[in-house]
């Protein structure tokens, strides 16, 4: 009998039986499967059996059964079944397009496909021509932080930073927040005592679980703790003006949520303002125009830029 | 194509399992499916899928006699499995399932221009109200997504576009060289990486296939052709692809400045003793590499080639003059 048919029919009789079965009952029932003249031989393949079911997540339960000393095994329906779920077909289409947006085998695909059986059919007529690329950060890794953060898990970790140095982490988990494709766990840096945010696809080891972590303050939004923008990392406390030529300020300043128009001059020059922290990290972000961005203030940022272009040209 | 035994030894058992107890929900409650949509909604090779509905076919329940076996008709491409109530309802989401699907789902919501956001959104509120808080626990009021990602006006135009196979004319900023063109293109598939809305398009101008980033479409009108489309694929493939035309850039990059080695391809990395690193980059272009080295002013030194050196210079020159 080919393994296959006998886990079907495994489950299938689990599902159906009237009672729990005893492995001598199981084996009476499925005479072909365990029909191994070896009782014990019989018994490590319906094990082995078993323990790929309980991997799948069919709950197979063992319960003591009172009259023999043998255990009896079932499964409860109301365990194994989905619950249903009225999904509208656009909302299926759309998780199945989620479900498949990034790298391929994720147990994303396993949990649409088994939550497709109860919509209409034509799933496929409503997912659009569009595929979605990868996310940067493991599955593996994006799963530890989640179970950890549904838990209020305290937890440890090997982090880069973005200057390429490494270290561990002491972490209790908050909350997830996403940011383009990008994933960050948010929560408070025990060494640092203060709530931080973790790009996903920087941490280099597994997300190891430490126990019980505290709660996050009342009113905490994952997202507000993650900054990121081309002002740099941290609170953004002034606003700077840029001038910005024709040909990059109809894009520029797209990504930007923070940015706005101030000014459109004759010459089709635009002035923007944008936010910019004490690190004058926006220089970067300026300079990356080359001519078509120029600094009208603060004075420190203008001063920043061209102490940089000064820089780029003494290292030439 | 692979044998019938190549497939058997490539797919583990447990995998099937998983496999088919999902498949048999689906096709009983979708009488006459045909085989091409199932093996296109659970990936699954038609050669494979059918090797494991003969297999289903001897399955049943004890006495196994002919009445107590699945029955499965296979007919004209189309699948009808009776006999199987009990297979008529899926298994549970494991608990891994159910996170990595409401982590995928609310970072495509979380994506600006989206059509499918709002239907996504409701979706997840389903998934989380029906496996209760002993499955995602406190997950979904402590996931939200923060603003960011750029918005492209173009983007209904070419999505219809590429659905309807139109060939539209843009006007579009090359980062590669700094220089907004004006290009008839082919789109064909418009996709989602990094944050970014990008074009797979057959592009007539350079006579390629061609990458587009839709957020430096500036305009886009329809030319009133149609196009036969070339089954180009964007997703998943690298952003940048080499050609016959590269330079070899040399850099060394200072700590601040090494995400430049995982944002780009990069080549021939050597770690340095002062925690630098050297990289090859190839590229075809010097233009947005110039202003790369602006860019990471002070935190990279260019080796080679030489030509890239006097053309920052030149860049620098003529940046540095409005502050004069």
């Amino acid at each position: 009998m080919h393994p296959l048919e006998r886990l079907v029919n495994l489950v299938a009789l689990l599902l159906e039986a009237e009672r729990p079965l005893t492995f001598e009952d199981i084996r009476e029932r499925m005479h072909e499967a365990y029909d191994q003249t070896d009782p014990d031989t019989a018994k490590r393949m319906f094990e082995r059996d078993k323990g790929i079911c309980r991997d799948l997540g069919i709950p197979i339960e063992v319960v003591p059964d009172p009259w023999e000393v043998e255990h009896a095994y079932t499964i409860r329906p109301e365990r194994y079944y989905l619950p249903e779920i009225a999904f509208t077909p656009e909302e299926i289409s759309a998780l199945f397009v989620a479900a498949h947006a990034g790298r391929e085998g994720s147990p994303a695909e396993e949990a649409v496909r088994k939550l497709l059986s109860g919509a209409e059919g034509g799933i496929l007529a409503g997912v659009h021509g569009f595929a979605i690329a990868t996310d940067d950060a493991s599955d593996a890794v994006l799963t530890q932080a989640a179970e950890a953060v549904a838990g209020e898990r305290r937890v440890a970790f090997t982090y880069r930073t973005a200057r390429g140095e490494e270290g561990r982490r002491e972490v209790d988990a908050y909350g997830l927040a996403v940011r383009g494709s990008s994933w960050y766990l948010v929560g408070r840096d025990l060494a640092r005592g203060e709530i931080r945010s973790f790009r996903l696809s920087r941490v280099t080891s597994d997300i190891e679980d430490l126990g019980e972590g505290s709660a996050p303050p009342p009113g905490f939004r994952a997202s507000d703790h993650v900054h990121v923008g081309p002002w740099g990392p941290g609170e953004a406390r002034e606003r700077a003006r840029i001038a910005l030529s024709p040909r990059v300020a109809w894009w520029a300043t797209k990504g930007i949520a923070e940015a706005e128009t101030v000014a459109v001059r004759d010459d089709g020059w635009v002035e923007v303002e944008v936010p910019i922290a004490p690190d004058l990290a926006l220089a970067a972000w300026v300079l990356s125009f080359g001519p078509d961005a120029v600094v009208l203030g603060p004075e420190e940022l203008r001063a920043e830029v061209v102490r940089r272009l000064e820089a780029v040209l003494a290292e030439l | 194509m692979p044998s019938s035994e190549g497939l058997r030894r490539g797919s583990k058992v447990s995998e099937r399992l998983k496999r088919l107890l999902a498949i048999v929900p689906y096709v009983v409650r979708h009488p006459g499916v045909e085989l091409a949509e199932l093996e296109r909604l659970f990936h699954i090779p038609e050669e494979a899928l059918v090797e494991d509905l003969n297999l289903l076919f001897l399955s049943g329940l004890p006495p196994y006699s002919p009445g107590d076996l699945i029955d499965v008709e296979i007919q004209d491409g189309r699948v009808w499995i009776r006999m199987a109530d009990y297979f008529s309802r899926p298994l549970r989401l494991t608990r891994a399932e159910a996170l990595a699907l409401y982590l995928r789902g609310t970072a495509l919501a979380a994506t600006p221009g989206v059509p499918d956001a709002p239907a996504l959104t409701s979706a997840l509120g389903k998934l989380a109200d029906a496996l209760g808080p002993e499955t995602l626990g406190a997950l979904p009021e402590r996931t939200s997504a923060a603003r960011g990602g750029r918005e492209a006006a173009a983007l209904e135009v070419l999505r219809r576009a590429a659905a309807e196979h139109r060939r539209v004319r843009i006007e579009y900023f090359a980062a590669s060289s700094a220089e907004i063109t004006t290009r008839e293109i082919d789109p064909e598939e418009i996709f989602t990486a990094l944050g970014n809305w990008y074009v797979a398009a057959f592009d007539h101008r350079s006579g390629e296939e061609r990458l587009f980033r839709a957020d430096r479409v500036r305009t886009v009108e329809e030319t009133g052709e149609t196009f036969e489309p070339r089954g180009l694929h964007g997703a998943g493939r690298p952003l940048y692809s080499p050609t016959v035309r590269d330079v070899d850039v040399r850099l060394i990059l200072a700590p601040e400045a090494r995400w430049v080695a995982e944002y780009y391809e990069t080549r021939g990395q050597v770690e340095r003793e002062d925690g630098s690193l050297e990289v090859v980059l190839p590229t075809t272009h010097l233009e947005w590499v110039e202003r790369l080295v602006l860019r990471l002013a002070g935190a990279v030194r260019v080796l080679e080639p030489e030509e890239l050196k006097d053309r920052v210079r030149e860049l620098a020159r003529r940046t540095q003059e409005p502050y004069r």
